[in-house]
């Protein structure tokens, strides 16, 4: 029963990872597709123990070089704090596989932390990320996000979140780029739409099942 | 008299043998949707468990068990701490 949607997911999401945690529950599996100014980015995890996914992740690059990325990964939640009205995290991400670019076939090697604080009202989040591609790119890249919840929604109702995000990555032709969005989720479907500065628009989404 | 008495003892036994528990416990980092979803699941994975109940402004999930049967509270810990958050306290109520 749980492969109907998950073939569904893949089929339509052919080439598009979201600011979301990057780890479900054990034995939940996530798929998170991102279509922004950087490009596609799908990915689809399983969760093995409470700080540990593994899954893969494919990239289509744009705004730069057209780079196509396909790696395993594995999220790795390196620290929880839990708190009486918050929670704050770090975690990293990490794969290695294959990048292609025009018809260049490299080794890739990436790997991020994701360092977030999330109360029912606010979120903050900071993730820096490192990408050797072999000899077509070499890149770090950073990206911060700050939220606010216009409601506090209970766990049966919407949530709504107002964010603002901004990208640094200068192996792109824009250096920084922001990026106003909003976020919605309701259980464990989220959806994210945005318009960044140099006029791309952002959809990204996340099911956990 | 006396079977009258000892009938109401046997009824008032049975009632408190298979009567379901109601277990409220805080939940510390329980903050959104997402987190809870994965404490809910997973307290219904537990075969003692009716059913759970979720409620993000007290930061409280309310579990009823089955008729006769119980949750430890090292139990309800270890769920807790399993889906990778912080218990608070626990109150019970028949």
């Amino acid at each position: 029963m749980k492969t109907i949607p998950l073939i569904l997911v893949t089929t339509f999401a052919t080439a598009f990872v979201s600011e979301a945690k990057p780890l479900s529950y054990v034995g939940g599996t996530m798929v998170m597709q991102e279509n922004d100014e950087t490009g596609h980015t799908l990915s689809l995890d399983y969760t093995f123990t409470p700080t540990e996914a593994f899954g893969i992740y494919i990239k289509q690059e744009e705004n730069g070089k057209d780079i196509f990325m396909f790696t395993p990964e594995i999220n790795t939640l390196l620290k929880r704090w839990n708190l009486p009205d918050g929670q704050g995290n770090i975690f990293n991400m990490s794969g290695a596989g294959v990048a292609t670019y025009r018809g260049n076939n490299q080794p890739s090697l990436w790997t991020a932390f994701l360092a977030d604080y999330e109360s029912r009202r606010w979120f903050l989040s900071y993730e820096p990320r490192f990408v050797w591609n072999g000899d077509i790119e070499k890149s770090v890249s950073q990206r911060a996000r700050i939220g606010i919840a216009p409601y506090l929604a209970n766990y049966n109702d919407l949530n709504a979140w107002i964010m603002f995000q901004v990208d640094h990555h200068p192996a792109k032709h824009d250096h920084f780029v922001a990026t106003p969005l909003i976020r919605l989720f309701y259980k464990t479907y989220l959806f994210e739409i945005g318009y960044s500065s140099n006029q791309h628009i952002m959809l990204n989404w996340q099911i956990q099942f | 008299m006396n079977k009258k008495l000892i009938t109401l003892i046997i009824a008032f036994g049975l009632t408190t043998i298979v009567s379901a528990e109601t277990i409220h416990t805080t939940v510390n980092g329980m903050v959104c949707a997402f987190c809870a979803t994965g404490i809910e699941k997973t307290f219904r994975k537990q075969p003692e468990v009716e059913s759970v109940k979720v409620d993000l402004p007290s930061k409280q999930v309310t579990i009823k068990t089955r008729p006769g049967k119980t949750l430890s509270d090292a139990k309800i810990k270890e769920v807790v701490t399993y889906s990778g958050y912080t218990m608070g306290k626990i109150v019970r109520e028949k």
